[in-house]
C-alpha cells in the first residue's frame, strides 16, 4: 500500500475510533430525505455542500473502515476511502460548514450533520491539510496566546482602563465575576470588550480580569476537529480560572467558546467546574430583573441575530430579547429567528478563511495566514462565504431594522461584511456595545 | 380447478421462510443495537443543565417530534406531502398495521392484536361500499366485524385500494425524484435507496394484485401472488436491521430521544 494511502487510512481510523453511540446514530441512520438541505447556509452555494452530501463523504469512509458490507461490497454500498487525489475535495467539503446545528434541529431523525463534518475535519487534520490559518491559531492557543495576540488584547484593555478612568482589577482572587475576553475578540470587535468592562464598572460589580489571555479563543482545536487540542485548551483554561476562584466566568463571546465552556468543559476536564459560565446577555438580563441595570429607552428599530452557538446550541434566546426590549420600543424579530435563525455563514472557522479576516489574523494575532498550495482553496472559500451570507442579509433587509445586535465577534464581523457586499446598510453592534451606549 | 402444489411460492413464504425471517431479523437487531451499547460512553462529569423543569421537558419532547413535521409543512411542502403524508401517514403505516388482512395476520401471531379489529380498514371500495349500503347485521359475526369498523362512511376513501394507490404513487415519486439529483452533486443518493424503494413498491403492488386476484381466477394464481407478496415482505423484514428501514424500529426513536436529551434537557433549547 502506498504511504499516502496508509496515512489517509490512519487518519480516518483515528477520526472514527472515538465515535460515541450518538455519533454512530448520526453516521448510520440518515434516510437521505434531504430536509436538512434547505436550512444550511452553504447549500445555496452548491448543492454538494448540503449537510447530507457533506456528511456522506464521512459516511463512505465509515462504511469502508467499519462495516462488514462496506469492506466486502465497496462501491456497491458506497463505501470508499479517499485517495491522495481526493483529499482536495474532502478538505473543500469539510470547510463548508459553520457547525450551526440548524440541520440538527430540522432533521426528523435528530441527526447532527455538523458533528459529522467536524469529524471529516479530523480526517483532514490527520493528513496535515488543515488550512494554515486555523492550524496556526490552534498552535498559538496551545502555546499560551502570547506575542501579537496578547499585545492586541492588552491594547484594548488599556483603552478600556482609560475610558473608565481606573486600573483594571487584574487577577483578583475570589471575585464574583471573572470577565474573560479573548485576543480574537480584541482583534475582531474591540468595542465589545471595552463596553463589557464599562458595564461591569458602572454596575459596581465585584469583578476581575486575567492579566494574560486564557487562550486565543478557547477551544480553537474544536474548529479543526482536533479533540485533543480542544481538551488541552479547556484544561488549561480551567486550571487558570480555578486558581482565581470566581463564582461566575463572564463571556462577551457568544460563539463557540460559550457552548464549549458551558457544556463540554466538564467532560474535557473530568469534573464539574466550581464556577458558572455566563454570557453577558444572561448577565444583563439578570441585572435588569434585579433592577440594578437601568437603561435609557428609545425607539430605534432594533433586531437581534441569534448566534448559533448561543441560541441553537445553548438555549439563550429570551435573555437578549429582554434586554433589547428594555432599551427600545422599536424591537422587531428577524423573519427567521430563535431556533430557526439563519446562520450568517462565518462560524466554525469559515470566517477566518476569508481574505479580509486572514489579514486580521496576520496583523492582530501574528499568525501565518496561508501556506503553499492553498491559494485556490482559499479564494474559493472566500467567494463561497460571500455567497452564503446573502440569505441572511435578505432576512435582515426584511426586518427593516436600523441596528442589528448580536453577541459573537465573528457574527459581528461577518454581518458587517455581509452588509457591505449585499446590503442593507445597517449598524451592527455587540449587545455589550449597544447597552453601554444606553446606560441610564 | 388445478391442484395446489405442495411446494409453491406461498408455502415457501408462509411455512419455510418465516422462521428464517424471524431469526435473521432478531439476530440483525441484536447486532445493530449491540453496536450502540458498545459505543456508549459514560460521561466523566456533567455540566450544569439548562433544562426548563418538568413542564419544559414535556413540551420539549413533543416539540422535538413535531418540529421537523411543522418545518416541512411550512418550508418543504412537496417533501411533506409525498414523504411524510402519502408514504408514511396515509400509505405504509395504516396499510401495514390496520388493513383488515394484516390485522388478522398480526393477531394470528400475537392474539392481543385482535383488539384492533374495530379499527381495521377494509381492503377495497367494494367492502367499504357495504358499510354504507348494508346497514343490516350480516349473518356471521366475522363479516360483521369487517364491515362495521369505526371508520364508517370514511371507508369510502379509507380502504386498502385507495391507500395502496397513494403509497404506490408516493414510492414511485420518491424513485423518480432521486434520478435527476444523481448528477447534481448530491452524493447522498445511493443504490440502496432505489433497492429499498423498489422493494417497497413490489410489496405494495403484489399485495394489490393478490387482493384483486389479478393473476387469474385459479387458486394457484392467488397463491403465487400472495406468496410473492409475503416473500417480498419477508425480505424487507430480513434486511430491515441492515438498511434504511432500520429507522422504523430504532433510528427514528433513538435519534429523537437523544436530540431531546441533548438539546432540551441539557441545553435548554
Ligand atoms: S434531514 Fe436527517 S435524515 Fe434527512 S437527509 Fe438530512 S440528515 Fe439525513
Ligand atoms: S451545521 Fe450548519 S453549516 Fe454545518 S452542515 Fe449543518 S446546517 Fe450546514
Amino acid at each position: 500500500m502506498a504511504a499516502e494511502t496508509v496515512e489517509i487510512k490512519r487518519a480516518a481510523g483515528a477520526a472514527l475510533r472515538r465515535i460515541s453511540s450518538a455519533e454512530l446514530h448520526f453516521l448510520e441512520n440518515c434516510v437521505g430525505c434531504a430536509l436538512c438541505e434547505s436550512v444550511c447556509p452553504y447549500t445555496e452555494v452548491d448543492p454538494g455542500y448540503g449537510p447530507v452530501s457533506k456528511a456522506e463523504l464521512l459516511r463512505r469512509i465509515y462504511r469502508k473502515e467499519m462495516t462488514i458490507s462496506g469492506m466486502i461490497l465497496g462501491p456497491l454500498v458506497h463505501a470508499w476511502m479517499p485517495g491522495a487525489g481526493d483529499l482536495g475535495l474532502v478538505r473543500e467539503v469539510a470547510y463548508r460548514c459553520t457547525n450551526c446545528w440548524h440541520c440538527y434541529t430540522v432533521c426528523a431523525f435528530g441527526i447532527n450533520s455538523g458533528t459529522l463534518v467536524n469529524m471529516l475535519r479530523t480526517v483532514v487534520d490527520g493528513v496535515g491539510m488543515t488550512p494554515a490559518v486555523l492550524a496556526e491559531m490552534r498552535k498559538l492557543e496551545l502555546e499560551g496566546a502570547g506575542g501579537k495576540a496578547s499585545a492586541t488584547l492588552a491594547e484594548v484593555l488599556n483603552r478600556a482602563a482609560k475610558e473608565i478612568g481606573k486600573d483594571l482589577p487584574f487577577d483578583k482572587k475570589g471575585a464574583n465575576v471573572l470577565y474573560v475576553p479573548w485576543p480574537v475578540e480584541a482583534a475582531l470587535d474591540p468595542d465589545s470588550v471595552v463596553a463589557t468592562i464599562k458595564i461591569l464598572d458602572a454596575l459596581g460589580e465585584d469583578w476581575s480580569i486575567p492579566k494574560d489571555p486564557l487562550g486565543l479563543r478557547v477551544p480553537v482545536g474544536s474548529l479543526v476537529g482536533d479533540v485533543k487540542a480542544a481538551e488541552e485548551a479547556m484544561k488549561s483554561f480551567n486550571d487558570r480560572v480555578s486558581d482565581l476562584s470566581p463564582k461566575i466566568v463572564l463571556l462577551s463571546d457568544g460563539g463557540y467558546p460559550y457552548s464549549s465552556l458551558r457544556f463540554e468543559l466538564a467532560e474535557a476536564v473530568g469534573s464539574t467546574p466550581s464556577y458558572r459560565v455566563v454570557h453577558v446577555s444572561e448577565y444583563l438580563a439578570e441585572k435588569l430583573r434585579e433592577g440594578k441595570l437601568k437603561l435609557r429607552s428609545g425607539s430605534e428599530r432594533v433586531t437581534w441575530h441569534d448566534p448559533c452557538k448561543l441560541g441553537r446550541s445553548a438555549g439563550v434566546f429570551d435573555e437578549p430579547r429582554e434586554v433589547l426590549k428594555a432599551a427600545t420600543s422599536g424591537f422587531r424579530e428577524l423573519p427567521h429567528n430563535r431556533k430557526d435563525s439563519y446562520c450568517v455563514g462565518g462560524g466554525g472557522g469559515m470566517g477566518w478563511l476569508s481574505d479580509e479576516l486572514r489579514k486580521v489574523a496576520e496583523e492582530k494575532l501574528g499568525v501565518k495566514s496561508s501556506s503553499d498550495g492553498e491559494s485556490e482553496f482559499l479564494s474559493k472559500a472566500d467567494s463561497d462565504l460571500k455567497k452564503a451570507m446573502k440569505r441572511k442579509m435578505e432576512d435582515v433587509k426584511k426586518s427593516e431594522a436600523e441596528i442589528i445586535v448580536t453577541a459573537c465577534p465573528m457574527c459581528v464581523k461577518t454581518l458587517v461584511m455581509g452588509s457591505q457586499i449585499h446590503g442593507p446598510e445597517i449598524k451592527v453592534e455587540h449587545i455589550s456595545t449597544f447597552v453601554a451606549e444606553r446606560l441610564g | 380447478m388445478q391442484p395446489v402444489p405442495a411446494t409453491d411460492l406461498y408455502n415457501l413464504a408462509v411455512y419455510s421462510l418465516l422462521p428464517v425471517t424471524i431469526f435473521v431479523f432478531v439476530a440483525g437487531m441484536f447486532y445493530r443495537i449491540s453496536r450502540y451499547v458498545s459505543t456508549w460512553k459514560r460521561p466523566r462529569a456533567s455540566s450544569p443543565k439548562r433544562g426548563k423543569g418538568f413542564g419544559g421537558a414535556v413540551v420539549g419532547l413533543i416539540m422535538t417530534f413535531l418540529h421537523p413535521i411543522i418545518f416541512s409543512l411550512k418550508k418543504e411542502r412537496s417533501m411533506f406531502t409525498t414523504g411524510l403524508l402519502a408514504m408514511h401517514v396515509l400509505g405504509v403505516i395504516p396499510l401495514l398495521f390496520l388493513l383488515a388482512h394484516h390485522v388478522v395476520w398480526w393477531a394470528y401471531f400475537f392474539p392481543p392484536y385482535a383488539a384492533l379489529k374495530p379499527l381495521a380498514i377494509p381492503t377495497s371500495s367494494v367492502s367499504s361500499y357495504l358499510s354504507l349500503s348494508a346497514p343490516v347485521h350480516p349473518a356471521s359475526s366475522m363479516s360483521f366485524d369487517f364491515v362495521n369498523t369505526v371508520w364508517g362512511p370514511l371507508t369510502a376513501v379509507l380502504n386498502g385500494d385507495v391507500l395502496a394507490v397513494i403509497a404506490t404513487v408516493a414510492v414511485g415519486y420518491k424513485v423518480l425524484e432521486r434520478i435527476p439529483k444523481i448528477s447534481g452533486g448530491r452524493r447522498y443518493i445511493r443504490i440502496g435507496d432505489f433497492v429499498a424503494l423498489l422493494l417497497l413498491f413490489a410489496i405494495i403492488v403484489s399485495g394489490y394484485v393478490a387482493t384483486h386476484h389479478m393473476l387469474g381466477p385459479d387458486m394457484s394464481d392467488y397463491r403465487t401472488a400472495l406468496g410473492f407478496h409475503i416473500l417480498t415482505a419477508e425480505i424487507l423484514v430480513m434486511i430491515l436491521p441492515f438498511t434504511k428501514f432500520f429507522h422504523f424500529v430504532f433510528g427514528y426513536w433513538y435519534g429523537k430521544l437523544h436530540e431531546w436529551y441533548d438539546l432540551v434537557l441539557r441545553r435548554g433549547v
